[in-house]
């Protein structure tokens, strides 16, 4: 990565994490409605893998999507709205932090565990007929791995060679459930094995691991190669959403250990340790938040929808 | 203007349809278990990879998740798949993408994705499959907003209809009978489609309406023929389109009848037929000389054996004997 590519992420993963932080404020004040899932500490795997994706390239996401839209280019306004479930939200509010699409930016997500697995295989299929080097990449959590659909869709994917880049974001905890008490093999990139793909597994708190993963994996997916698959190691630091009763599941301890790998804070250091001003990296950071600030007072500005407009288009209407 | 018609079975009209569409357009391709080489249980694909190759119609692992999965993902980006669920009882695996996605990405994305897709299937009692490969599940999406949902009863239905649901740009639940597969109907051999949504009277009467679906329609014809020596006259109406249910025929008819029964395969509770007869009751109660009446399915899992099988689901004459005790 040059200087100005290692900046532009930093610059994204503080836009990630401010956008929760203040999504976090947001709920707390009722003005999200829903307990939404927060992204804290996660920031690097979505930033780090968009980065080797093109505008026309297909993102399927999960219950815990905005850093995935945000990294594939939604403007962070657009996704506030839609938390808030107001008119020019992603899906016009109607979706709530869960299910929105953007069918502009090829986003798409949805919250059953799972099931976005075996619709990255469909858009996995129409990308590999048109045949111009896109790539469908999906996100799902180490809890996905455990689901039928996430194992249907692999060995259909592996067998027929279609372009998907399957990324597990192992955070340590499906919901409340540790990966080490439920999940049967470890690393779970095994389980990618058993369908004939290399098991890759990277630390998913350095963005540039990620990055190096990401750009060499999905390369060979442009290629047609087939399916890849990348593992990466990482840690929900908000609770699986806000009120949630972590510490029946898991220690503060544990927590603090982890934000002392704090992705951002990491890539900070490392920027600092190559030579950059911190000065300059404060820059940045206040003109993220600044920037935020004005998204979501954009965003609680705007109108809900009318129920009207909320059961629009259920159908395409007959002929 | 003379149309010369065929003679065919639902099978085969089925097939003549398949070949059609993936003649006509590009995007359309068929996935499902056991399509391609051995052409489906019944023959429905037979001939077509051959015809059309590996690529139009996809011989796929059993994982009806990642069946109707790649569907729906194929759709939204343009293509126009149409998905073999062998039997609908094996559609419980693909009901999360069915239900939780296709039925919900058009609404959703604010009506710019669609998402064209056939979940093509069968149902129903007639070949001693027992009760996981016997059952009717219609009502199952008849509930769920964003889906249409097809039962086609003739083989000139089934090829009109399965067009439509084709060139359509709605996830589509498609159900076709084993026990009609081999029933053979005219079709006419110049293209023609059957519309969604708009149903159709199989028989005109003046006594009762007899309203079913699937199936059921060849036991509603053979009871209506029976009847008719004893100077009963049924008028048979098939809505043939589950959902979006074509109200204004079924009125119709009930009006000038006056007396209305509904007659599924499937059992009555919380189900389609209980709709059917609100509509009615809802549009002309007082008009009816006679209480509305449903003949369905017992409510039991379907049991082994072609005799037993059979019993516990309508027969002519079950619909007979309603019909004449409404007429005393």
């Amino acid at each position: 990565m040059d200087i100005n590519e290692m900046l532009k992420l930093y610059k994204q993963m503080l836009v990630l994490r401010y956008f929760d932080e203040m999504c976090t404020e947001l709920k707390l004040k009722a003005l999200i409605m829903d307990g939404f899932h927060p992204y804290v500490g996660q920031e690097a795997v979505a930033v780090g893998v968009c980065s080797a994706l093109t505008d026309k390239d297909v993102v399927v996401s999960n219950h815990r999507p905005q850093g995935h839209a945000i990294a594939k280019g939604i403007t962070p306004r657009r996704i506030f709205a839609e938390f808030m479930g107001r008119r020019g939200g992603v899906s016009q509010g109607i979706g709530g932090p869960m299910q929105f699409i953007d069918s502009q930016s090829y986003f798409f997500c949805g919250s059953i565990v799972g099931s976005g697995i075996p619709i990255s295989t469909g858009f996995g299929l129409a990308l590999k007929k048109e045949s111009k080097g896109r790539v469908c990449v999906c996100f799902f959590g180490d809890g996905a791995s455990n689901t039928g659909a996430f194992h249907e869709g692999l060995n259909l994917a592996a067998l027929w060679k279609l372009p998907v880049v399957y990324i597990c974001e192992n955070n340590q905890y499906a919901e409340a459930m540790p990966v080490r008490e439920f999940v049967s093999v470890y690393p779970i990139s095994k389980r990618a094995e058993s369908y004939g793909l290399e098991g890759i597994t990277v630390d998913g708190n350095d963005l540039e691991a990620v990055v190096e993963a990401s750009k060499k994996g999905i390369m060979k997916v442009r290629n047609g190669e087939g399916p890849v698959f990348i593992e990466t190691i990482t840690y929900r630091i908000r609770p699986h959403y806000i009120g949630d009763p972590e510490f029946m599941y898991r220690t503060k301890e544990e927590i603090e250990s982890w934000k002392k790998k704090c992705p951002v804070e990491r890539f900070k250091a490392r920027l600092v340790g190559i030579g950059i001003d911190g000065k300059s990296l404060d820059i940045i950071e206040k003109e993220v938040i600044s920037n935020l600030e004005k998204d979501k007072a954009w965003a609680i500005q705007q109108p809900f929808p009318s129920v009207t407009q909320a059961t629009n288009h259920v159908i395409v209407p007959l002929d | 203007m003379s149309t010369k018609v065929k003679i065919i079975s639902y099978c085969e009209a089925i097939n003549q349809a398949f070949s059609e569409e993936l003649y006509r357009d590009e995007s359309v391709y068929l996935i499902g278990e056991d399509i391609g080489k051995w052409g489906n249980l019944y023959g429905a694909t037979k001939g077509l990879l051959n015809e059309f190759g590996p690529d139009r119609v996809k011989d796929s692992p059993i994982s009806e998740a990642a069946i109707a999965g790649c569907a729906v993902g194929s759709a939204v980006m343009g293509m126009r798949p149409v998905v073999e669920i062998m039997y609908i009882d094996f559609i419980s695996i693909a009901m999360d993408q069915i239900v939780n996605y296709a039925a919900k990405y058009h609404q959703l994305s604010c009506g710019e994705v669609k998402v064209p897709v056939v979940f093509r299937t069968q149902c129903g009692v007639g070949m001693s499959n027992s009760s996981q490969h016997s059952q009717c599940l219609e009502n199952w999406f008849v509930n769920v907003p964003g889906l249409i949902v097809v039962m086609p009863s003739t083989p000139y239905d089934v090829k009109g209809l399965l067009k439509s649901a084709i060139r359509n740009d709605n996830p589509v639940i498609f159900i076709e009978h084993k026990n009609l597969y081999f029933t053979k109907g005219e079709v006419p051999e110049e293209e023609y489609l059957v519309p969604l949504g708009i149903a159709d009277v199989k028989r005109k009467g003046k006594d009762v309406t007899v309203i079913a679906t699937s199936w059921m329609i060849l036991q509603a014809l053979n009871a209506a023929e029976k009847l008719a020596v004893e100077g009963i006259s049924c008028e048979v109406v098939d809505p043939r389109t589950l959902w979006p249910l074509d109200k204004n025929t079924i009125l119709e008819s009930v009006y000038k009848t006056r007396r209305c029964v509904v007659v599924t395969e499937a059992p009555s509770e919380g189900g389609w037929s209980g709709e059917a007869v609100a509509v009615v009751a809802e549009n002309c109660l007082e008009e009816l000389k006679a209480p509305i009446k449903r003949i369905c399915g017992m409510r039991t899992n379907i049991p082994y054996g072609k005799t037993l099988e059979k019993s516990v689901v309508p027969s002519d004459e079950w619909i007979i004997e309603v019909i004449r005790t409404m007429m005393r």
